[in-house]
């Protein structure tokens, strides 16, 4: 049984999500736009703080709005007895519980992942920590720019010459929970083809490290030290970010001599194509700095999109870089689904994120936005876990949901 | 036994992108047939090289099988075509021209293989302008925002940064693939029928900013051109110190509280109020902080003083290098760095109780795999 019947290949999984902030609700909302019932354990006394940024209003919080699509409500206090009891029964009737508080929180609740098995023995226990559930530095705990930090990202990211200062301090919370999110269809492969349960235990910061793996690996093996060198890149050249006009900044890349020569052309240029210091790639790589000057002075007065477009024409890979104004503003986006509109448990419609794949045929339906909280009580304690109206309303006047 | 044993998956895929897909699959068990081009995928040209193999070669591909097929002659496209008949799924990261070409286009797969489960990765997905076909890392970061945003407190004159190393993009494009992928083929399990997936690679950029750009998007924030729309504000930034680089993120009174103590509560700490990084934050506060703070963090060693950060709270943590993450206690104790052929290899952020992942085989040699694939 489950709320509403979405489709998607995911469909008929059910996932309770003991999960706060960004990184453990990411996870969750990726399961839920390729089908899962994913239900949200919240409490008013344990708010999720993605309910508080950004204003009073827990109903119309817009980092919570911007994130919990297709994510069910229920309330659960967490410091009653008898609200433990009723999530244990939750767990019973779930697949998967995804679960990033600090390091040992549920497992102060009674709910480890061994006792989590006793409950349900082919439970799947998605643990999202910074540093892993236990270990040595398991105790250690920060926040999205601590793991990039830590994992090796960081050093890899500035401008060349000055201190590396990584990516913008946003990044790193949706890459840990795209992993976790893999990692919790591994285990549903497993189960289905075992009928074994298992707890998948998330490192953020081993996440993070995967993105640079390349380097580390190729540390390994040469013990060169990769260091952080802007945007250059041995293969491609030109490689970078030019001006343009109104402070825009376009991004273009070359592969092979050819390309260089069509740049060249559209920047009416050609005879920069043959300047003896340009024209080949390996003198290209050589006097990288004098070939990044002579073309951001030409790229300059023009406007970015224009400019980008009629390289892009001509076969050679330009894009402008977007602000979050270019993102909002641009048409394909809300034509080709990468932004939704949903319907929040508030009332409100609301324009948000979808997911980065298409699937054809059965894709998950994305109708409903983000649940007021509690949204979802009635469907869980009357329909899932078949309290009877007296039970239901002592436990709401008791304390233990609320 | 791991997770994706008995799933076979054709990788026709030639980028970073649709090669760690390919790999991410590979981890959990699913044999994955990497059909190369005569002359190998062009990723094995990607340097450093050592001993005449391409170190991002060696990272993507472990795990898997390589066959050499040319789709440039009928004979070629049959054989794939019987690789595809007895295939779980296919990962593919070319531009549909090339679709067209070789004649394995979406539609036309979908009707052959009915029960494949068939992954496309491309920039901007299926639907975009034939412009929009082809595009390298750098232009997938400028176009999905996190160039523009990068670093924080980006100055206009500053040129974006495309992230770290030359495929950060490509990676997080791979999760998403062998998400939708892996999701597609437990419906596979259980339904017997396929399906087509069409990833956009931006659109993974932009899925990844969703809570920022989501407030954009429905008018809570003002979307602008400025390079700091993502930021936070607040002191956390990146300074140096005596052996490196530490990161520090201060948000609360008790980050403070646990600095100052860290600090030896030094006098110039006494002129900012208790709860200045909740309700005073002023820019001028965040400069003087910083400008104090630097000359004592300057005199500190980075994996030392981020220990004693963290028994006090405090979210202060080393920028790590390559050497520091090999050496790391922590990754050490979870198997992080796993040996293959003697030399260590980056393996899987979690572990698993039940299906742990492990390295089996280094990447292939080009068609190192065709008698045992073509069989």
């Amino acid at each position: 049984m489950s709320l509403r019947d979405r489709g998607g290949p995911l469909a008929g999984v059910r996932v309770l999500a003991v999960a706060k902030v960004w990184a453990g609700p990411y996870a969750a909302k990726l399961l839920a736009q390729l089908g899962a019932e994913v239900i949200k354990v919240e409490s008013v006394t344990a708010l999720d703080e993605m309910r508080a940024y950004g204003g009073v209003d827990i109903e119309h919080a817009p980092y919570f709005l911007s994130q919990n699509t297709e994510v069910l409500s229920m309330r659960v206090n967490l410091k009653s007895k008898q609200g433990i009891a009723q999530l244990r029964r939750m767990i019973a009737a779930s697949d998967i519980v995804l679960d990033n508080l600090r390091p040992g929180a549920l497992a102060k609740l009674g709910l480890s992942y061994e006792a989590m098995r006793e409950i349900r023995p082919d439970i799947i226990h998605v643990s999202i920590k910074m540093y892993g559930s236990e270990g040595p530095l398991g105790y250690q705990t920060g926040y999205a720019p601590s793991f990039a930090a830590i994992g090796g990202l960081t050093n890899l990211v500035g401008h060349e010459g000055r201190v590396p200062r990584g990516m913008n301090i946003r990044y790193g919370d949706t890459t840990a929970g795209a992993a976790a999110a893999f990692g919790a269809i591994a285990a549903l492969h497993h189960r289905e083809r075992t009928g074994e349960g298992q707890q998948v235990d998330l490192s953020a910061v081993e996440a993070i490290s995967g993105l640079v793996g390349d380097s580390l690996f190729a540390f390994a093996l040469t013990g060169e030290p990769p260091q952080h060198q802007g945007n250059a890149h041995s293969e491609l050249s030109p490689h970078g970010f030019f001006p343009a006009k109104d402070g825009g900044w376009i991004s273009l890349a070359c592969d092979g001599d050819a390309e260089w020569r069509a740049a060249c052309e559209v920047l009416g240029h050609t005879a920069l194509a043959h300047d003896t210091r340009f024209a080949t790639h390996l003198q290209r790589h050589c006097n990288r700095a004098a070939l990044e000057e002579e073309i951001a002075r030409i790229t300059a007065p023009h406007d970015a999109a224009d400019l980008c477009a009629r390289l892009r024409a001509r076969g050679v890979a330009a894009w402008p870089a977007a602000s979050s104004l270019d993102l909002v503003a641009s048409d394909q986006f809300w034509s080709d689904g990468t932004y939704r509109m949903v319907i929040c448990g508030n009332g409100d419609s609301r324009p948000v994120v979808g997911p980065s794949w298409r699937m054809e045929p059965d894709e998950a339906a994305l109708a409903c936005g983000a649940p007021t909280l509690g949204q979802h009580d009635d469907y869980v304690y009357r329909e899932l876990l078949g309290l009877d109206e007296a039970e239901y309303e002592a436990f709401k006047a008791s304390g233990a949901i609320s | 036994m791991t997770a994706l044993t008995g799933i076979t998956v054709v990788e026709t895929a030639e980028r970073v992108c649709g090669e760690w897909t390919g790999r991410l699959l590979a981890d959990f068990g699913a044999q994955v047939i990497k059909v190369e081009r005569p002359g190998g995928s062009p990723t094995r040209l990607y340097g450093p090289h050592l001993g005449g193999e391409s170190a991002v070669f060696g990272y993507c591909n472990t795990n898997k099988k390589s066959v050499v097929i040319s789709l440039d002659d009928e004979a070629g496209r049959a054989m794939l075509g019987r690789l595809l008949e007895r295939a779980d799924a296919l990962i593919d990261d070319h531009d549909p021209r090339w679709c067209m070409q070789t004649g394995f286009v979406p539609a036309g797969l979908r009707k052959r293989f009915p029960r494949l489960v068939h992954c496309q990765i491309t920039p901007f997905g299926q639907h975009a302008p034939d412009d929009c076909q082809r595009a390298f890392p750098i232009n997938v970061a400028a176009a999905g925002g996190w160039a523009w945003h990068t670093p924080s407190e980006s100055d206009p004159a500053d040129p974006p940064l495309m992230g770290a190393g030359r495929f950060m993009p490509d990676y997080d494009t791979g999760l998403d693939a062998a998400i939708a992928t892996a999701a597609s083929l437990l419906r596979q399990r259980r339904t017997g029928q396929g399906q087509f997936i069409d990833v956009s690679e931006v659109g993974v950029q932009v899925s990844r900013a969703d809570v920022v750009l989501g407030r954009a998007l429905a008018g809570d924030d003002e979307p602008s051109h400025s390079r700091r729309t993502y930021d936070m504000g607040g002191p956390g930034d990146v300074f140096a110190c005596c052996d490196g680089f530490v990161h520090l993120v201060m948000l609360t009174k008790a980050h403070w509280q646990g600095l100052r103590k860290l600090m030896g509560e030094p006098e110039w700490t006494g002129e900012f109020p208790e709860d200045w990084l909740e309700f005073q934050c002023t820019p001028e506060r965040v400069a003087s902080f910083r400008e104090q703070f630097r000359p004592w963090i300057a005199r500190q060693s980075r994996n030392q003083v981020s220990a004693a950060a963290q028994a006090l709270g405090v979210p202060l943590v080393p920028v790590s290098t390559a050497a520091d993450l090999i050496a790391n206690a922590q990754y050490r104790h979870r198997s992080y760095f796993q040996e293959l052929g003697g030399t260590c290899y980056p393996a899987v952020a979690y572990r698993m109780t039940a299906s742990p992942v492990r390295l089996t085989s280094a990447a292939p040699g080009l068609d190192a795999d065709r008698g045992e694939v073509l069989a």
